[in-house]
């Protein structure tokens, strides 16, 4: 059985230097979806909301809940990151899952690209070690370093690195399973890993931005520490 | 001559890989519906923290699937 789909995206053109994959393409098109929806639920906008913006509103108020629990009161200046992460995994995840999605020249799952997962897992880290300067300043960031050595280092290094081949790992490695599935026994069978597939596409997404909330509520943590233990 | 040694690495690689999360998965899972036994009315609670315990286990085993995909990439 020969290599069916390859780690590494094909790519379509060039902007410039910069080559363009097949699973940029198909960010850019979970982009827009997101965004279409976005406008079509904020159009006319009423206090008393209409069905789908209602629905629109529902989610939001959703993962604003279920930021408020973890962070309290930074929930609000971390909310934009993570629901953003939640809902482009989840559209992007699901979207792969439609006919014409595969290892083909335009279409192709953005989350089974290490790449797009590897910059979306730094994105988290900068914001992390930002967060982290911003509300300890300089000096407590540093000292967070100096005790247990290498222990914090380790473990904030591998926390890209473990986001990043989580949700590439198995994105990936379901678009490989239904590939072969699918040669082996295109009737009926599919089913059963594409059902699969739309489990495990919502909860890897959940993981992500559940995580990133739960590393940035880890660093913006010690400064309520302070007026408590004057030793920290 | 190391080349043949490739299809088997990739084999164990997955194969041994599985193990700990296998156990980690079944464990946490079990102490999950233990907890529902005892007390009917958090099984809403306890959903989802326990699928984000369950998916951080499984992402060993996908580090242990990269690898293989990797290996089996080398062939």
């Amino acid at each position: 059985m020969e290599e069916e789909i390859s780690i590494r995206a094909t790519t379509i053109f060039y902007v410039g230097p910069l080559p363009v994959t097949n699973t940029i393409f198909s960010a850019w098109i979970a982009m827009a979806v997101l965004v279409g929806i976005s406008i079509l639920a904020t159009r006319r906008m009423t206090l008393v909301p209409s069905r789908f913006q209602n629905l629109v509103e529902y989610v939001v108020e959703l993962l604003l809940g279920v930021c408020e629990n973890t962070a309290g009161r930074r929930a609000r200046q971390f909310f934009p990151v993570v629901a953003t992460s939640f809902l482009f995994i989840l559209t992007s995840n699901w979207m792969g899952l439609l006919p014409g999605y595969g290892d083909t020249p335009w279409l192709r799952s953005s989350a089974s690209d290490l790449n797009v997962t590897m910059s979306m897992a730094l994105i988290v880290f900068f914001l992390v070690q930002g967060w982290a300067i911003k509300s300890q300043g300089i000096l407590g960031y540093l000292k967070e370093f100096v005790v247990p050595m290498p222990l914090h280092l380790l473990s904030e290094l591998s926390r890209p690195v473990s986001l990043a081949f989580r949700l590439f790992g198995n994105i990936f490695a379901g678009e490989v399973v239904i590939a072969t599935i699918t040669k082996l026994f295109a009737i009926a069978l599919p089913m059963v890993f594409f059902g699969l597939e739309v489990f495990v596409g919502i909860l890897q997404a959940l993981i992500f931005s559940m995580l990133s909330l739960v590393f940035l509520t880890m660093a913006t943590l010690h400064e309520e520490k302070h007026p408590q233990g004057g030793a920290h | 001559m190391p080349e043949s040694f490739i299809p088997l690495a990739a084999g164990l690689a997955m194969g041994l890989g599985a193990i700990g999360p296998g156990i980690g998965i079944g464990y946490g899972a079990g102490k999950a519906v233990e907890a529902i036994g005892r007390n009917p009315e958090v099984s809403g609670t306890i959903l989802v923290p326990m699928l984000i315990g369950l998916g951080m286990a499984e992402a060993v085993a996908i580090y242990a699937l990269v690898i293989a995909f990797l290996l089996f990439g080398k062939m």
